[in-house]
């Protein structure tokens, strides 16, 4: 299990005469993922959701707040000492053609981590063999056939499995995936994000899914949260598919809207929810973040900046003053 | 200056490139007619040859690539495979406009916008430079950018979004009305690829032009095309109306590719990834049909005869499978 409390982090851009700018990437984010669970942090670009994975999986410092790992709170610890809880967090890159080495075999590159590990439990060469194969027969890859080749000899589909299969080395309890399939042909996705499923299932480990792609975080598991995160603070919070069907901030409602609709074989909501405006991150007000290109905002909105806070009568969370049940998504057409 | 939106017949492309073991197609015997005033999307996975028989109507195919039979004839234009050197570059750009693949990173980082808006009006020869550029302004202000300021920014001052839409400016400045776009909304945001489609199928609108759209993206498609077509190892597997296709697949790749898209709501078991990996260039088979190593409808005849594109009705597909049910 994992938590974070009011996590914040802010980046200072080295700025011109007129001084620097500061860019506020986190703003208090709390989230707790359970052994075994999913999560899923959803957004724009910038808005925060890779550097709280990076954070999450220490590669990343914050300023403010409190991460746990496994209730043991990581801040009074020395660097060194943080080292074993932050391995047993992988993570999982977008680019699988970036993400592996170009001039090392599957073999090579699955053998590095596991000689480490090797030394630090005393086993042997053997070990390594059997441990190697095992990881990749786990990600759905046949050890005989891949374990020769170079990365340039795999398909990205195939590479991203790889790099799931080198996490795996180190028998890590949370993986975190950031757009681990935007990369990979259409036809394969459901093949990696069944995959990260099944390994949730079979071998426990948690899985926080980093995506812009709402459809995709249903696939890791529909009993997972989904944190709707808009320039570094979570406006919404709640069990992936309510989200999706019941969201009540006009953000979640706007990004759902957004989503194509396949025409053909799905309606088109009635009332989609377009924002006012292109995002501008160097803007700061003291209201909500949102209210400039909200179409509901109220005065309220420009002065006074909402909390999360429970939605009436369920458990999930949101942060606007004037919450509202939109249906947004797209129907499937009936008989289809 | 007003123009028709112009027709484009692909006619038997096939496209080569030279590698190590031979010249491998990375299109073969492609037919696919643009007619005049639509947008066309063209879906397929990485090393479908959908890029490369796009460039192919600019005929710009590169080195060890090249064209090695069909035409592809577009209105106003003749037979593009035909056109060479200043026929060519001249084509380009007055006819058919190109957004490029990553046109994010396309524009030159060392001059502002306007400044290759001048470039690209002097190399084409236009006298009214100030007409050029009042243009590009109206053009960008349609797209709802203060058309002024983007002129004066560099590359790095615009956001994702923006130099897409300064792309999409850059080609239809000069007046081109076909259109091709390739992959316009990768690598944007679900907000934003929502807004450029928008103005895509404005400007299309507004503009009376013909619109290619290459994308891997069957929901980008879907929300802006009139008609698909579906590439799968360099063939043309199966093309007709989008709202068809997508109620009713044909060619086992088409349902398998749509059986394959996250979905929003319903049941998640019912989404399934396609089974085995998308050929490459050095793995299409070289007889028979190239998908029948991933099909569940495979028959004997597959290994060995290539399917012909069939028109079933609205529909053109190349299947034995689909050919024998429609003949039962």
């Amino acid at each position: 299990m994992i938590t974070g409390n009011g996590i914040t982090k802010t980046f200072r851009q080295k700025g011109n005469v007129l001084g620097s700018r500061e860019v506020h990437a986190l703003r208090g984010v709390d989230f707790a993922i359970e052994k075994g669970g999913a999560a899923s942090f959803i957004g724009e670009s910038g808005c925060g959701k890779t550097t709280l994975g990076r954070i999450i999986a220490g590669l990343e410092t914050h300023d403010g707040g409190e991460i746990s790992i496994g209730g043991t709170p990581m801040g009074p610890l020395k660097p060194k000492q943080r080292e074993p809880y932050f391995r047993r967090i992988q993570m999982i890159h977008q680019d699988p053609y970036s993400a592996l080495n170009p001039t090392r075999t599957v073999h090579q590159t699955l053998f590095a981590p596991l000689k480490l590990r090797a030394r630090q439990t005393g086993r042997d060469a053997r070990w390594m063999e059997e441990r190697a194969a095992e990881v990749l027969a786990l990600v759905g890859l046949d050890p005989a056939s891949v374990l020769s080749r170079y990365p340039h000899q795999l398909s990205g589909g195939m590479r991203q499995r790889v790099v799931i299969a080198r996490a795996l080395t180190v028998d890590p309890d949370m993986l975190v995936a950031d757009e681990a399939v935007s990369m990979i042909d259409v036809s394969l996705r459901l093949g990696i994000l069944a995959l990260l499923k099944d390994l949730r299932e079979r071998l426990g480990v948690s899985v926080l899914f980093i995506t812009h792609d709402v459809a995709t975080a249903r696939y890791i598991g529909d009993d997972g949260e989904l944190y709707v995160i808009y320039r570094g603070q979570v406006v919404e919070r709640g069990q992936v598919d309510t989200i999706i069907a019941d969201p009540v901030h006009p953000y979640t409602q706007s990004l759902l809207s957004a989503i194509p609709v396949l025409h053909g074989l799905e309606q088109a909501a009635e009332h989609p929810v377009v924002p006012l405006e292109t995002l501008d991150a160097s803007h700061e007000a003291p209201g909500c973040l949102f209210a400039r290109r909200c179409p509901f905002r109220q005065d309220r909105c420009e002065t006074e900046r909402p909390l999360l806070q429970l939605t009436d009568g369920t458990p999930q969370e949101h942060a606007c003053f004037y919450p509202e049940r939109r249906s947004v998504v797209a129907r499937p057409v009936s008989g289809v | 200056m007003t123009k028709q939106a112009p027709g484009a017949r692909i006619d038997d492309l096939t496209v080569v490139y030279k590698t190590t073991a031979g010249e491998l197609p990375a299109v073969r015997n492609v037919s696919l007619t643009l007619e005049p005033g639509t947008i066309t999307g063209i879906v397929g996975e990485s090393g479908s040859g959908k890029s490369t028989m796009a460039l192919s109507l600019l005929n710009a195919v590169q080195p060890p690539g090249r064209i090695s039979a069909g035409s592809v004839d577009i209105d106003g234009l003749g037979d593009v495979v035909t056109l060479q050197g200043e026929q060519l570059r001249k084509a380009r750009g007055r006819h058919i406009g190109y957004v490029f693949q990553a046109a994010q990173n396309s524009l030159n980082p060392l001059k502002t916008v306007g400044k290759q808006l001048l470039d690209l009006g002097r190399s084409h020869g236009v006298e009214d430079l100030r007409g050029l550029v009042k243009e590009a302004k109206e053009l960008l202000g349609r797209m709802g950018l203060d058309g002024a300021r983007v002129l004066d920014s560099h590359q790095h001052e615009l956001s994702g979004g923006m130099r897409q839409r300064v792309g999409i400016m850059l080609a239809l400045v000069l007046n081109a009305h076909l259109v091709v776009l390739d992959e316009p909304t990768t690598a944007l945001d679900m907000i934003t690829q929502a807004n450029i489609l928008k103005i895509v199928r404005e400007v299309h609108k507004e503009r009376g032009l013909t619109t290619l759209i290459i994308t891997h993206d069957i929901g980008v498609v879907a929300e802006v095309a009139d008609r698909l077509a579906v590439m799968y190892g360099g063939r043309l597997v199966e093309q007709g109306p989008t709202r068809e296709i997508l109620a009713e697949p044909q060619h086992p790749y088409t349902k398998g590719l749509i059986r394959a898209i996250p979905r929003l709501i319903g049941d998640i078991d019912e989404a399934q990834a396609l089974p085995g990996r998308p050929p490459t260039l050095a793995t299409v088979p070289k007889e028979g049909c190239v998908f029948r190593e991933r099909c569940a409808l495979r028959m004997d005849v597959c290994d060995t005869v290539d399917p012909q594109a069939v028109a079933h009705g609205s529909r053109i597909v190349a299947c034995h499978a689909v050919t024998v049910k429609e003949h039962a």
